[in-house]
């Protein structure tokens, strides 16, 4: 089997194990919060990873994914509330409409070749901000009454309202994942990474720049507005101020950056650790000192982990796996935690602690001194372009 | 209705002023260092509610304590940056620590202060809604005198630039930070005194803010949409630049709550932002290619 | 690159199946349950559980005589409800202390377990569904604010939970049969809680004739002005132009505005006789601030819900007029009990810190929402739902805010309990209908 053949099969056997999630919580009797949560993590996942085919892989950073989002969010709402649509049918529309309206920004915006940099990054935050307005001004999307979502019929064979949830957004999240890999290991990823390198140089090399940039952000549009979409049943009662703010869009820069913007896997273990992270913490009751923690954390982490956690957890993936394998065994067979999350949140915790302890291979003062140059942080630098 | 968009214009063009002070220390370090500073929110905040402090527990007049705030601003600025320059980080890391750095200290206030909102008492405050007439326009005190001090800043900037030993190395390190070095230059004292500048300047614009608002921690996030497209019209790094740049925004946006009403505003004014965005990237009042 | 892919699988793939043996092994070990029996609570920090019951097998009418009853729930805490949600946080901590102090509920401690749901929707949602599902509370109670309480009502529907909830003002989408709602405006509130007002305008002897619309694009205030979307039946502009005032001026404004003077200046130029302000928190403040900064002063002005502390403190405030539940005066407190929570709600707000310590409206819905719980329960004689939601529904409940009916004929509305009040000699006064105003008092225009 080829490679590419070996990673397909893996996700075909990740996506059915993942399926029998919500029929296992309910046979062992468990809480359903683990499916909601379960399912959070897949939105994040879902957002994270798709703003990164964009930022991570070209290098032009958005602070636009709020737009997407919310053109998602609001697209469900109108046509399957507003116009009595089947939620199904509405959904991909609002994929479709997100993606468009990436791929809008995208014909203006990418062929003003100045455009580089913070002034992309400030162009995408603009925009949302104006969909914001145009919301707030018009009554067919929204003009300030919200949308509520809470009555929205869905289709019977998906299940009670949970595993609905769960459902959609596995497989918008694993369709996400799938697209960010498939473009990573192929020749349009190769040719982001050397537009993210150097823009002039890809162009000189023959690298269809604008297709593949438009590709990018398409593709981040699209999944961005499909899991929007879903995401608004979760809402519960759309309304511009609690869709259109910098939430979304500042925290799949968090994710990303956490777990690695050159991986296509990276922004999803951000989004996992970041989600557990925050989830845990609002369990634990802890309101003062939650954002405190999580903003001591974000610098403590950003710091410690530049290449991003996943490369580093990958490199060394013996001991990750080990750790978090002894970590979840002691806090489940001891019941430590008194839920599952619990102790999935420590053991992810530990194992994070864990891979972060430098080695020897790690200190950037060292440089061989015998034998030929090599990198030094050599276990890393599997990773997918320069540095 | 003339006389109300008189009123408008007049009222925005202030107000324009207090938007360049919020913006101007964003925009110097984001032009100049290289980084995004999203704690600069923190930083205005926390000059709004030591202003409402002080004024309340001393019982003075709000103004005055520009005299405690710009200091502690300034120092704070210092820390930051002989942080940032430890920690080497490049603009996407720097985002995220000062967006976490933007948390810490919301969470902070939100401690000390609660969430419930907060104002001057009347009593120490006359700037509330101090005003005086020319002709049948109103000019408001408390913007007014962010006016004049971003024009302040915006002057005293240009000098610094363009007159100073300082200003020379500041646009040394811009165009080039390692041959600047070369040149002898200390990088990181300007660095330094720069980020306290900047930083000492949001404070600035904090305690202007507490003259005439009510203050909640959560405000900080409202100031996004006001900032940013300032300091994109007015070009990364341009104090002059800021103060047009926020007189546009005030005054596009009193004009267009007048004429369309107040929800077209905020369209407007990103509509402009990103008409700026695409024509003229590095700001409507910055020569091409200068910083 | 081969090794890296395989890599990726070999990792994935195992990761997920421990994740579901450790799921699996979870599910029996620690106990929770997803009835809402209770049969062990445990209190979810991270790390210690509550001594639990063994597990259970059948459901026992007293399983744990000694165990505190868990009241779950959620409040924005942080982000941009959280200034009123603050209030809520003191009142619902002095309810559950003098409700311990006084025997407890069913013979039982009551803990309330409140979480911040940061003025998110979805994470409210989220929280009621921990709560109930993982963390095995046994009542909850709403959040603060109109989108939490929608998401948290949903979560409740699907759990079968009786809802309780204190500030929701979409009373029209409301259809859970067992939400209880103590936001006492009736369900047609965007009819009958402009006329209150305009009643009390009439009773003053000097109703306007022109009249001025400032509203906040707020759903809540958006519905009080203009009726629920898609229908006819119109709102607060509606039924002023019924009464013949002339309606000189309609604006808008987005949630969350800090510059007034452009609106101001519409404001003054239009010059009404009244100002209907469809506002929150200090929309108003800004608003009268920025009109005295042109030298404007209203001669009749109405605030939705404003922040009472700081409308106080602003420049002619004076004669602004707002609607409310309950104010700190008499006849109010003639009730000794009514008297006594407003004294230690005073005491409990300053040891919070906040800034205006009068147990008021905000607090008042709260204080009702735990006492229908509270009564639901007692009623019903247990912790089951279904009974108490019943009695309920098919009892009247004496609250601080009177007596309330739930009507099921009327989403369990019952009817428009706001009375006027307005700040007269620099303090909120209730002035109408004339049976709760302040004694000796009466509308000024």
């Amino acid at each position: 089997m080829t490679k590419r053949g070996k990673a397909l099969a893996g996700f075909a056997l990740a996506a059915v194990l993942l399926n029998l999630v919500p029929t296992l919580v309910e046979a062992t009797d468990s809480p359903g919060f683990y499916i909601t949560f379960m399912f959070t993590a897949f939105f994040w996942i879902s957002q994270a990873v798709s703003w990164n085919i964009l930022t991570g892989y070209s290098g032009y950073f958005s602070f636009g994914q709020g737009a997407w989002f919310g053109i998602g969010v609001y697209t469900t709402g109108i046509l399957a509330v507003k116009h009595e649509w089947p939620f199904l049918l509405a959904l991909p529309v609002a994929g479709i409409l997100a993606g468009v309206a990436g791929l809008v920004l995208g014909m203006v915006v990418f062929r003003l070749r100045k455009l580089g940099g913070e002034i992309f990054a400030l162009t995408t935050l603009a925009v949302a901000f104006v969909l914001a307005s145009v919301a707030r001004l018009y009554s067919f999307i929204d003009g300030g009454r919200g949308i509520f979502m809470t009555s929205t019929p869905l289709p019977e064979f998906l299940g009670d309202f949970r595993t609905a949830m769960f459902r959609m957004t596995f497989v918008v999240a694993f369709l996400t994942l799938l697209a960010a890999y498939l473009i990573f290991e192929s020749r349009i990823g190769w040719g982001l990474f050397a537009i993210r390198d150097d823009e002039q140089v890809a162009h000189g090399l023959g690298v269809p720049v604008f297709r593949y940039k438009m590709l990018a952000l398409g593709t981040n549009a699209f999944f961005s507005g499909l899991m929007g979409g879903v995401w608004a049943l979760q809402i519960g009662f759309v309304t511009v101020d609690d869709v259109f703010n910098i939430r979304v869009p500042l925290f799949v820069i968090l994710m990303s950056v956490l777990g690695g913007m050159k991986h296509w896997m990276g922004p999803a273990v951000g989004a996992v650790i970041i989600y557990t992270l925050t989830d845990r913490l609002n369990s634990a009751g802890l309101e003062d000192v939650n954002q405190i923690i999580i903003g001591g954390l974000l610098i403590v982490l950003v710091l410690a982990v530049r290449e991003g956690i996943y490369l580093r957890l990958r490199a060394r993936w013996k001991l990750a796996l080990a750790t978090f394998l002894a970590a979840l065994s002691v806090w489940t067979l001891a019941d430590l935690g008194s839920s599952v999350i619990w102790d999935f949140a420590y053991a992810s915790l530990l194992t994070v602690g864990v891979t972060l302890i430098p080695t020897r291979a790690r200190r950037r003062t060292e440089v061989r001194s015998e034998g030929p140059p090599v990198a030094v942080d050599e276990e890393a630098s599997t990773d997918r372009g320069p540095g | 209705m003339n006389e109300v968009l008189n009123q408008a214009i007049v009222s925005g063009l202030l107000i324009g002023g207090l938007y360049a002070v919020m913006s101007v220390g964003i925009s110097l370090t984001w032009g100049a260092l290289k980084i995004i500073n999203l704690a600069h929110f923190s930083f205005i905040l926390l000059g709004a509610y030591a202003t409402y402090q002080v004024s309340n527990s001393l019982e003075i007049d709000p103004l005055l304590a520009l005299l405690f705030v710009l200091p502690a601003g300034f120092l704070a600025g210092v820390i930051l940056q002989i942080f940032f320059e430890f920690a080497k980080v490049d603009e996407f890391q720097s985002l995220i620590i000062s967006f976490g750095l933007f948390i810490i200290l919301q969470s902070i206030t939100r401690t000390l202060w609660t969430a419930d909102f907060r104002r001057i008492d009347g009593a120490n405050n006359p700037y509330e809604s101090m005003s005086f007439f020319i002709g049948d326009i109103a000019v408001q005190v408390a913007p007014l005198l962010a006016f004049a001090a971003a024009t302040g800043i915006a002057i005293g900037m240009h000098l610094l630039l363009t007159r100073s030993y300082f200003g020379k190395a500041v646009r040394a390190i811009v165009d080039d930070p390692e041959i600047a070095r070369a040149y002898g230059i200390d990088v990181r004292r300007v660095a330094v005194i720069l980020s306290g500048l900047a930083t000492s300047f949001s404070a600035a614009a904090g305690v202007f803010i507490a003259s005439y608002q009510s203050l909640t921690p959560n405000m900080s996030l409202g100031w996004f949409g006001i900032v940013f497209p300032v300091v994109i019209l007015g070009g990364l790094g341009n104090a002059v630049g800021a103060l047009g740049a926020g007189v546009i925004v005030g005054v596009a946006a009193g004009i267009a709550t007048t004429q369309w009403g107040p929800l077209s505003a905020p369209l407007v004014t990103f509509l402009i932002m990103i008409a700026a965005l695409l024509f003229r990237p590095q700001g409507l009042f910055t020569r091409q290619g200068s910083a | 690159m081969i090794r890296s892919a395989r890599r990726n699988l070999q990792i994935g793939a195992l990761l997920l199946v421990m994740a579901l043996v450790a799921a699996a092994c979870g599910g029996d070990d620690s106990g929770s349950d997803t009835t809402a029996a209770p049969t062990s609570t445990t209190a979810g920090n991270g790390g210690t559980t509550a001594t639990t019951a063994p597990p259970a097998t059948t459901t026992t009418a007293d399983p744990s005589a000694g165990e505190p009853i868990v009241v779950g729930g959620s409040l924005a805490l942080t982000g941009f409800l959280a200034p009123t949600a603050a209030i809520h946080k003191v009142a619902g901590d002095l309810f559950v202390e003098r409700l311990n102090a006084a025997g407890g509920l069913l013979g039982r401690q009551v803990e309330w377990d409140v979480r911040d749901d940061e003025s998110v929707p979805d994470q409210a949602g989220a929280l009621y569904e921990r709560l109930i599902s993982e963390e095995g509370v046994d009542l909850i109670l709403g959040p603060y604010g109109t989108g939490t309480i929608t998401a948290a009502m949903a979560v409740a529907e699907r759990e079968g939970f009786v809802f309780p909830h204190h500030t929701a003002s979409l009373t029209y989408a409301y259809t859970y049969a067992c939400h209880f709602p103590t936001w006492p405006v009736g369900l047609h509130t965007n009819i009958s809680n402009p006329n209150i007002v305009y009643d009390a305008l009439v009773a003053s002897g000097n109703p306007p004739e022109t009249i001025a619309f400032v509203l906040n694009e707020f759903p809540g205030t958006q519905l009080i002005g203009y009726g629920p979307p898609g229908s006819d039946a119109g709102g607060a502009i509606s039924e002023a132009e019924k009464r013949g005032w002339d309606v000189v001026a309609e604006i808008n404004f987005p949630t969350g505005t800090s510059d007034w003077a452009p609106i101001a200046a519409q404001l003054a130029a239009a010059d009404p006789d009244f100002i209907y302000m469809g506002a929150l928190g200090v929309d108003g403040v800004g608003l009268l601030t920025a009109l005295d900064a042109i030298g404007y002063a209203p001669r009749g002005h109405f605030y939705q819900w404003p922040a009472p502390g700081p409308m106080l403190g602003a420049p002619n405030a004076e004669g602004a007029f707002s609607v409310a539940t309950f104010e700190p005066h008499a006849p109010f407190t003639d009730d000794p009990e009514a008297a006594s929570i407003v004294a230690a709600f005073d005491e409990a707000a300053s040891a919070a810190g906040l800034p205006y310590t009068a147990f008021e409206t905000q607090a008042s819905v709260s204080w009702a929402a735990w006492e229908v719980l509270i009564a639901g329960v007692e009623g019903a004689g247990s912790l089951e739902h279904d009974a108490i939601c019943d009695y309920l529904v098919n009892n009247p409940i004496e609250t601080i805010l009177g007596t309330v009916d739930f009507d099921p004929a009327q989403q369990n509305y019952y009817g428009d309990l706001s009375v006027v009040k307005q700040i007269q000699n620099g303090e909120w006064i209730v002035v109408h209908p004339a049976a709760t105003a302040k004694p000796g008092t009466s509308p000024q225009l």
